[in-house]
């Protein structure tokens, strides 16, 4: 079930009416809440909902251990194998196939004539997501740094709650489980959260859609057949199409948490306008960056142990980060990129300097940032290694024959992504400050047209959010 | 995992997130009996003015007795807003945007 679907709309319209008529009874609206995000799930394939609630069940025991004993050694042995059946579900649900292939290749290139045979299990949306929310909740229940969970209506809710529950952002146990212990006194936030859904349907119905359609996927499927113009613009445009395709869905997500009931924290700010990688990270799915810089960069160790052991640091955070993405190795190219580049931008610290950049080395630094990631995303679309290889060497041909496939339509597309990247903030208050001061019945209606109108620009049906697939 | 389990010298900080929707724009807003209506009136506004993607929609259900009933009444709502010309707005942006998806270079849109 898609968010921008007729299906949808329904669903979220019978789960809006049963949170109104339960808005004073917060237990039952946190069942109604559970039950609708099993729904929401098993629309892909119900099998999955005994995997999430394995998930939970892992998570909530293991958690309930934990909180029980003072033991530091038992602590540790219950986190240990509580996080490694964790990692174990998400290894033979998407790595599994990965490394029989990897090992196939390996045995190869040594001569042995044995092969392994492939699984082929099927990927279950949001695994990594689910995942990583157990995990965090048990390393911070572990670390002190939140109460242990023990109502269970609150754990299946933190695990399966159907804005996030798919696509993220991941939400940390401490930022969630606090907002389930009692019902939130604030106003629901109608004005921004109705923007954030408009814009985000207009990012992914319209930009991105027509980005996939119109020019990245005819290119990236055959790169040799286009010349470097088209290359190029291939690659803005899919910068913008992944920006605009999962910014989109964290927007939705933040926006029905909100008329839930409910807070989620940023996930994108602004990305491509980021001077320095290390800024990039910060403003590109913060979620995860902070997740991995919480739970893996300053585990092993972070910058507390001299120069070389952060860039060794760096570098396997982001490898690993890389690796989260998919099973394959281009995914673990694209980590080592931004690994590579998070260490070589470390080292020339102290040349770089800390101090404000003039206007001019600010543009300067936030094309070169900005190309930096274009490459990454070569290596993170191609099929593999070899169509990223003749991707990038085809960069060079062709300029004499101009572009084939772009044309003014999408290129006016990646303007207006890129362009959405230096908006200020003062526009969308603005914008939630006018849509305030309407009436129910008039934002409702603004709303139903503006939707409407995204419906009829956009192209029959809607394609799943690149993210669905990680 | 291993960094996982290796504990840390001390404990991390409480996790920072900055909340999406910032607290200068959560101070005001509505009740969840607001959302649902705005979601209603939504609702309705795009069926009225989107009532083509409907019956195609309810098309693709299958062909149940529940169904078959869907697809009857979508298409009854369809040739209803037909006749009030509500159409006709999805139909002229259908048509400019199938002529912006055409335009090349050097020639008019």
């Amino acid at each position: 079930m898609l968010f921008p679907t007729t299906h949808f709309l329904l669903f979220f319209l019978v789960v809006a009416a049963l949170v109104a008529a339960l808005e004073h009874r917060f237990t039952a609206k946190k069942a109604v809440l559970v039950g609708a995000s099993y729904y929401f799930y098993a629309q892909w394939d119900w099998r999955f909902c005994f995997l999430l609630g394995c998930s939970t069940a892992l998570s909530y025991g293991a958690g309930l251990i934990i909180g029980a004993t003072a033991d530091r050694s038992r602590r540790r042995l219950v986190l240990g194998i509580a996080v490694g059946l964790h990692l174990g579900l998400l290894g033979v649900f998407k790595y599994l196939d990965f490394f029989v292939l990897s090992a196939n290749e390996l045995a190869r290139l040594l001569g042995l004539q044995h092969e392994l045979p492939f699984l082929e299990i099927l990927l279950p949306v949001g695994i990594s997501f689910f995942t990583f929310h157990g995990i965090s909740y048990l390393s911070d229940v572990y670390r002190g740094d939140v109460a242990v969970c023990r109502n269970p209506l609150d754990m299946a809710l933190y695990m399966s709650f159907f804005p996030q529950l798919v696509a993220g952002p991941i939400v940390r146990a401490a930022y969630f489980l606090p907002q389930l212990a009692r019902p939130s006194t604030e106003p629901v936030p109608i004005a921004p959260a109705m923007l954030l859904i408009l814009g985000g349907l207009f990012k992914k119905v319209v930009i991105a859609n027509y980005l996939a359609t119109g020019l990245v996927d005819p290119v990236f499927a055959a790169p040799t057949s286009y010349g470097g113009p088209d290359l190029l613009l291939a690659t803005y445009g899919y910068a913008v199409q992944i920006y605009c395709d999962f910014s989109a869905y964290s927007d939705i997500a933040i926006a029905l948490a909100a008329l839930l009931g409910f807070r989620f924290p940023a996930n994108f700010n602004q990305p491509y306008r980021a001077q320095r990688l290390r800024e990039f990270w910060q403003r590109w799915h913060i979620s995860l960056s902070t997740w991995l810089r919480d739970y893996l960069y300053k585990p092993l160790g972070g910058n507390r142990g001299g120069r070389l052991k952060t860039y060794r640091n760096l570098l396997l955070t982001m490898l690993l980060g890389g690796l989260w993405h998919g099973a394959a190795w281009k995914f673990i190219a694209w980590g080592a990129l931004h690994g590579g580049g998070l260490a070589v931008e470390r080292m020339l610290e102290p040349w770089l300097g800390r101090r404000a950049l003039s206007p001019t080395a600010k543009i300067v630094a936030t094309v070169v940032v900005f190309h930096f990631v274009c490459l990454a995303w070569i290596f993170f679309r191609a099929e593999d290694f070899a169509v990223a290889r003749l991707f990038i060497s085809g960069m060079g041909n062709g300029w004499a024959d101009g572009v084939q496939q772009a044309g003014p339509f999408v290129v006016a597309l990646i303007a207006i992504g890129l362009a959405g990247q230096f908006t200020s903030d003062a526009l969308f208050d603005r914008a939630a400050g006018a849509f305030e001061r309407m009436p129910v019945w008039g934002l409702g209606a603004a709303a139903g047209i503006v939707v409407a109108v995204i419906n009829a620009l956009g192209p029959e049906g809607v394609a799943p959010f690149i993210y669905f697939r990680f | 995992m291993v960094a996982i389990e290796r504990e840390l010298v001390q404990p991390a900080t409480a996790a920072i997130s900055a909340d999406a929707i910032p607290l200068k724009l959560r101070r005001t807003g509505g009740t969840p009996r607001q959302v649902l209506a705005i979601a209603v009136v939504g609702t309705i506004a795009l069926a009225m003015f989107a009532s083509r993607d409907l019956a195609s929609w309810s098309e693709r259900l299958g062909d149940g007795p529940a169904a078959l009933a869907a697809q009857k009444i979508a298409a009854d709502w369809d040739h209803a807003m037909e006749r009030l010309g509500l159409v006709r707005p999805h139909e002229v942006l259908r048509d400019s945007l199938r002529r912006l998806l055409d335009w090349q270079w050097g020639a008019p849109p």
